[in-house]
């Protein structure tokens, strides 16, 4: 009975990040993956590759826009390494934020660009949790299995 | 009787990337574990490895890249009269990048995020183009 509710858990969260377009297709394509060619921990690796990517990079991207003279071409180029990572795992939310956050260096302009990070920032936290989260359920339900054998 | 190991060259020099495209070629059709996957990660290493390691059979190259990008990497490894063919990867996948990359004489484009549906075999970074030459070469 716990493996079931674990696995409804896991099944309503990630239902809801789906339903609100925290993630797309691409995150749905990479559990086919993970199911089809037989890559047992595939999606938790990306998804903690993504994570820490995705960290370091809004930190990077934070420091450069305290510079006195901002450099938009080294933020943009932060900004297009996120908005890529984030598409190739599914981050729908975060995708287009930083689609949103490249015009903005585009127009050289240091307040879009700050006000775009803080946007960034709250959608990658959200979906952090969510992953974090779904990560725990996962693991919550392999050591349920194995005790089951 | 036994077909003839597939290497395979994957430029690249972002981590995430790398693995998805790993598990991506792993998973093609056909694909086996002797099947080699080699990874460079930026242009410059993709051309050392050109010349220096047994030819390859496919060559997946990443546009934006430290040290050499994929635009100069690909026009260096056609310079040295290597045919393999190059599917070029890249987030942006905007016409200007499309003709620079078939320009340095890629053979074929694809963005790295597919747009396939449930009924195309997830693929990131060999995509139609990538995962069918994967496919002839299994055959």
């Amino acid at each position: 009975m716990a493996g079931a509710a674990l696995r409804d858990q896991l099944s309503a969260l990630l239902s809801s990040m789906f339903s609100q377009g925290l993630v797309d297709e691409q995150f749905e394509q990479l559990q086919m993956l993970q199911d089809e060619g037989g890559t047992p921990g595939f999606v938790a690796e990306v998804v903690t590759l993504f994570c820490d990517d995705a960290e370091r990079i809004i930190a990077e991207i934070a420091t450069l826009l305290e510079q006195p003279i901002v450099s938009f071409d080294k933020v943009d180029a932060f900004v297009h390494q996120l908005k890529g990572s984030s598409a190739s795992v599914g981050a729908q939310k975060v995708k287009f934020t930083c689609m949103q956050f490249r015009q903005f260096c585009q127009e050289k302009s240091r307040d879009g660009c700050l006000m775009a990070l803080a946007v960034v920032r709250n959608e990658f936290y959200d979906l952090r949790n969510k992953f974090q989260t779904m990560l725990q359920l996962e693991q919550q339900i392999q050591a349920y299995d194995h005790k089951q054998q | 009787m036994a077909r003839k190991m597939i290497r395979v060259l994957l430029v690249e020099d972002e981590e995430i990337h790398r693995v998805m495209a790993r598990a991506a070629v792993k998973a093609a059709a056909g694909a086996e574990d002797d099947d080699v996957l080699d990874v460079a990660e930026n242009g410059a290493a993709a051309v050392r490895r050109v010349r220096e390691v047994a030819p390859y059979d496919l060559i997946l190259m990443d546009r934006q890249m430290p040290v050499m990008d994929g635009h100069e990497a690909t026009r260096r490894i056609r310079a040295m009269g290597v045919t393999t063919p190059i599917v070029a990867v890249s987030s942006d996948g905007l016409p200007a990048d499309v003709e620079a990359f078939i320009g340095a004489g890629a053979d074929h484009f694809t963005p790295k995020v597919s747009q396939a549906t449930r009924q195309c075999r997830p693929c990131d970074a060999c995509m139609r183009h990538g995962q069918q030459y994967m496919i002839d070469l299994c055959k």
